[in-house]
């Protein structure tokens, strides 16, 4: 049986119109949250007709045939030569998002160094906290700097301490709320200092993944840096309707808990059971379509438009203000009424604004005249940086 | 008797807040002890309905509801601050499962810490704890 939307009622037909045309509204006041809304996958919507799974490691062929395998191992060896792992030496998949890239992250350094401490810093998403609940991983927060950079000295006395356990850093690629990124050489420098010979690196490269690669002088984040793997969002620079991401990591790491597979009966590590086959294909049109140079051009454009909005903040006497190669753009939390309307995310005293590709000066203008007719939170002492 | 830690900046309106989520969620408080710390908050109560307290404070988005399987310590902002106290639980061979930074100014950080050994965990950190 199938099937169409006459067999709907006229009140749910009317129900679907009336959410398409609040999100059609709501998408031209997207401004706070790292989604780009430019992307047409039209050409992709005959296989939504057809019951496709990714079930399984996308590098073993499986007897469920409905699926997009092969299209996942090639997005995957396009970013594996962004983040600069070798040919024969990473494995990953699609993801569900950055999370659960983050999740496996952590589940593999869990496996290589079940005694291990995870070390993130208090700027790194909540979600990690959930995933290390869930991973049962003994854990300690560490300071950030006023930028949202991990405090390297809080760091390094509390591994000091810590030194009988192998470290597992949790590094921000690009917190979420101010976009700063740990520095991967210093933290090395410390495992270097401190003579730690097993030790973990994970990156959360959730935005900033897909901004790095493509300028001129990026902060080390990837492979080259001693990361040991990374997880990187595909909806939020790419674009994506349904959420999704990629997830690399070592293969030599990933082959070495392969005796893990006694507990499960299978050589599949991905942590999903059923995996979404549109998502791989959606990554592989985009990364066909736009290229490297395309998202290079797309970036600049970003960070252009960033920097644009810091000035335009300034002009009109609020303090914002950026990390190096970031789009996102600080700024004191305004009010509620503003905070609604741009869709803006909060955290205590802060907002801020993402450059994404949709973000537009004109919408920065208006985001700007917003504020200073509706002045910033009545909390708000001063921004941090 | 169960105990839930309430962690927040200090702001107008947070007790109303506080007291009309959980009014909302039938809760009573059975007991409650408030104190200014620096900038921030500490509410510790007992209630009569533990689970539906924390489901209640949970959706208040600027404060922190800390469980009994926490301890909350307040220890100065320095430098190495958090590695001594956590040197005090490998000295006593007491394995740390989490350490969250819950609020954080110029001066002071109020800080959960989880154990699977509450109780001595309690006596290692006398001198800075807060519940």
């Amino acid at each position: 049986m199938s099937w169409q939307i006459g067999d709907l009622s006229s009140e749910d037909r009317s129900r679907l119109s009336t959410l398409l045309v609040t999100i059609q509204k709501k998408v031209d006041e997207f401004l706070g949250y790292p989604c780009t809304a430019r992307f047409d996958y039209s050409a992709l919507f005959p296989f939504l007709s057809y019951p496709m799974n990714n079930v399984g490691d996308p590098f073993i062929p499986t007897l469920f045939k409905l699926n997009t395998h092969d299209f996942e191992v090639e997005v995957l060896d396009i970013f594996r030569e962004w983040v600069h792992a070798t040919k024969d030496g990473f494995w990953g998949y699609v993801t569900n998002g950055g999370t659960e890239g983050n999740m496996y992250g952590i589940f593999l350094a869990r496996e290589l160094f079940p005694e291990g401490m995870v070390y993130y810093s208090e700027d790194t998403h909540y979600s990690v906290s959930k995933s290390l609940r869930v991973l049962h991983v003994r854990n300690i927060m560490i300071k950030s700097q006023p930028n949202g950079e991990m405090d390297y000295d809080d760091l390094r006395e509390t591994i000091r301490i810590h030194r009988d356990v192998p470290p597992i850093v949790f590094a921000n690629i690009g917190t979420t709320m101010k976009g700063a990124v740990d520095n991967l050489d210093v933290i090395n420098g410390i495992f270097h200092d401190l003579a730690l010979h097993e030790r973990y690196i994970h990156a959360d490269a959730a935005l900033s993944g897909m901004i790095l690669p493509f300028v001129e002088d990026p902060q080390p984040f990837d492979f080259r840096a001693g990361i040991d793997s990374i997880s990187i969002s595909g909806h939020k620079m790419i674009g994506s309707p349904i959420p999704c991401g990629v997830v690399l990591a070592r293969k030599a790491n990933v082959d070495r808990i392969a005796r893990s597979v006694e507990y499960v009966g299978t050589l599949d590590t991905t942590l999903s059971g059923s995996r979404n086959a549109i998502t791989p294909l959606f990554l592989w049109y985009a990364l066909k379509t736009v290229k490297f140079d395309g998202f290079k051009q797309i970036v600049r454009s970003c960070l252009e438009t960033a920097e644009y909005a810091t000035h335009a903040f300034h002009a009109a006497g609020i303090e914002a203000w950026r990390n190096k190669n970031s789009i996102t753009v600080v700024l004191p939390k305004p009010g509620a009424h503003v905070v609604e309307k741009w869709q803006l995310a909060t955290q205590l005293d802060i907002a801020h604004l993402i450059t994404m590709p949709h973000v537009t000066r004109r919408q920065v203008h208006d985001l700007v005249d917003d504020i200073r007719d509706g002045g910033i939170d009545s909390t708000v002492k001063r921004t941090q940086q | 008797m169960k105990q839930i830690v309430v962690v927040a900046k200090n702001r107008t309106g947070l007790l109303a807040d506080i007291f009309e989520a959980l009014a909302e969620h039938n809760v009573n408080i059975e007991t409650i002890d408030a104190e200014a710390i620096d900038s921030s908050g500490v509410l510790i109560l007992t209630v009569d309905r533990y689970d539906d307290a924390l489901v209640a404070l949970n959706r208040i988005p600027d404060i922190s509801a800390v469980t009994e399987d926490a301890i909350v310590i307040r220890l100065k902002d320095e430098l190495g601050a958090l590695a001594r106290i956590a040197k005090r639980f490998k000295n006593a061979n007491i394995s740390l499962r989490s350490v969250r930074i819950l609020q954080r100014d110029d001066q002071y950080s109020l800080v959960a810490i989880s154990t699977e050994r509450t109780d001595e965990a309690l006596q290692l950190v006398s001198d800075v704890i807060v519940a």
